[in-house]
């Protein structure tokens, strides 16, 4: 009893100061000023809703084609970009009809589906695991976002295929395939290596490249229009 | 009794921290000039600052829930470092030491390396397969076509090789092991391998046969089944050094040790034979198919 009584006692002589600087630290009144228009959305034509999201989104594409500054991509997480891009991977990587009974062994639709998000989300849990400090929607946000390279690969691949199949078309599609590749691990590193500690980033970047590469890897294998 | 105790803390608390031993000091003194006079108080309080800050920060990393992240950060703990080190010992036998198993991996298991050498394995096999299918087939009128599900059938293999072996073998060498009479229990128990460190262990041996899965997309067939015996006699190899201490307390040694080895190998045939090795006769496929088309 003595010594927590002496405990609260103890308190109020020093650090008196310190709490009154911290007071005045949380930043409540800044918000509604900075973000006001977001609380009159009640009233503006569903358009302008809708082409502001899309330009959100438009605008988290951008910085992942031009991965200069993280912040964009990290401070306010969506999952409208990953499932736009997933959605068209997986209808243009879905397996063709079965012509004369020969075998196709592109994946379903669900299969990509579930590839791309379960990757993600295990990806993301490796890295919560390693003891990285980012928040789970935040990693899947921008493993989802990091897409963006790979899909563009995959529709130059398809506006190949429609041309005859030649060994230097076959090289061209894997180059590009791998460029996409390249890309989305080096845009997804620059926004997800720094919340590693020094000695684990290997180990959080190459389930990445893992997932990005079986993706590409689906790109290049998507033949026989 | 209280009221005098803090107004004696409060005047120690306006002294600046340096003079925190000095008065630490001066309450030793008067514990032993008259010890029934404000003793417990003062001391007390002396020694349980420290203890009331340290205790928080040591408790919760042992004791998180089952179902947090937390419990399962103890598994992750490894540095790049050691991931390359553990992956290399387990490739390259000359390499390891015998007490490598018990001085490392049994201290400090770790699951990220299992866990992602048998995803990068499943899906290894999984392309190489569809190069070695594309190579069998190049020559064929008709056009090749890649089989994605190839990685369903790698993954459920490898998956449950991965965990279903060291299960077994778990428990067979907990439930063989002799004691030796003379031996307590604290050194019999640390003498079994956790069922975490076995599949730590198991997970890494399957790291040689991810550059042999890119190597047997050659299809010349002695060199396909050199590369099968080699990987396998390799990681069994380090497998059963590693696993010797604990190996020669069981009854069943030569069972053992035999059926490990026998496993390894048997999941590096099943590979080259289901995945990699062209049938030999090519022939006999499309006479099959065409009737039915």
């Amino acid at each position: 009893m003595t010594t927590f009584d002496s405990k609260y006692d103890m308190y109020p002589t020093g650090d008196v100061g310190i709490v009154e600087g911290e007071m005045n630290i949380p930043g409540r009144g800044g918000v509604p000023s900075g973000d006001s228009m977001e609380f009159n959305t009640l009233d503006e034509p569903i358009k302008e809703t809708f082409l502001r999201d899309l330009r959100a989104v438009g605008n988290k594409f951008y910085h992942v084609l031009i991965p200069r500054e993280k912040s964009s991509l990290l401070k306010e997480w969506d999952l409208w970009g990953p499932l736009l891009l997933c959605t068209l991977m997986a209808t243009i990587l879905q397996g063709a009809e079965r012509v004369n009974d020969i075998k196709d062994g592109g994946p379903e639709f669900a299969q990509v589906f579930v590839l791309v998000w379960i990757g993600a989300a295990v990806v993301t849990l490796n890295s919560k695991l390693l003891g990285g400090n980012i928040s789970f929607f935040q990693s899947v946000c921008v493993l989802g976002y990091c897409l963006l390279p790979i899909a563009m690969s995959l529709i130059i691949c398809r506006i190949i295929l429609f041309s005859t199949q030649t060994t230097f078309l076959f090289f061209l599609r894997f180059a590009i395939s791998m460029t996409g590749f390249l890309w989305a691990t080096y845009a997804a590193t620059k926004f997800l290596g720094d919340s590693q500690p020094e000695g684990k980033k290997a180990l959080a970047v190459y389930p990445i490249c893992l997932f990005y590469f079986i993706l590409s890897w689906l790109v290049v294998s998507r033949s026989n229009v | 009794m209280t009221n005098v105790n803090t107004g004696e803390l409060l005047n120690f608390q306006d002294y600046s921290p340096e003079h925190n031993d000095r008065s630490a000091r001066i309450d030793v003194e008067a514990v032993h000039s008259n010890p029934y006079n404000n003793t417990m108080s003062t001391t007390s309080y002396n020694y349980e600052e420290p203890k009331m800050t340290q205790e928080p920060e040591a408790v919760p990393q042992s004791n998180h829930n089952f179902w947090t992240i937390e419990y399962y950060q103890k598994y992750f703990d490894v540095q790049t470092s050691e991931v390359v080190e553990r992956i290399i010992s387990s490739v390259l036998p000359q390499k390891v030491s015998r007490n490598y198993f018990d001085e490392r991996i049994k201290g400090k298991p770790d699951m990220y390396g299992p866990i992602w050498i048998s995803v990068t394995l499943i899906f290894t096999i999984a392309v190489s397969g569809n190069i070695a299918d594309y190579l069998q087939n190049a020559n064929k009128p008709i056009p090749w076509r890649y089989d994605f599900h190839l990685v369903s059938y790698a993954a459920t293999a490898i998956m449950s090789y991965v965990w279903i072996v060291p299960l077994a073998l778990w428990a067979a060498l907990k439930w063989t092991t002799v004691s030796d009479g003379q031996d307590e229990i604290e050194t019999q128990t640390s003498r079994t391998p956790s069922m975490i460190s076995l599949f730590c262990l198991y997970g890494y041996s399957l790291s040689i046969y991810i550059p042999v899965a890119i190597l047997w997309t050659i299809q010349i067939s002695w060199l396909q089944w050199l590369f099968v015996l080699m990987a396998a006699f390799v990681s069994g190899a380090v497998l059963i050094f590693w696993l010797l201490p604990a190996l020669k307390n069981t009854k069943y040694f030569i069972i053992l040790a035999g059926s490990i080895l026998a496993f390894h190998f048997l999941l590096a045939a099943g590979f080259m034979l289901y995945f990699f090795h062209a049938p030999s006769k090519p022939e006999i496929i499309p006479i099959i198919t065409t009737p039915k088309v």
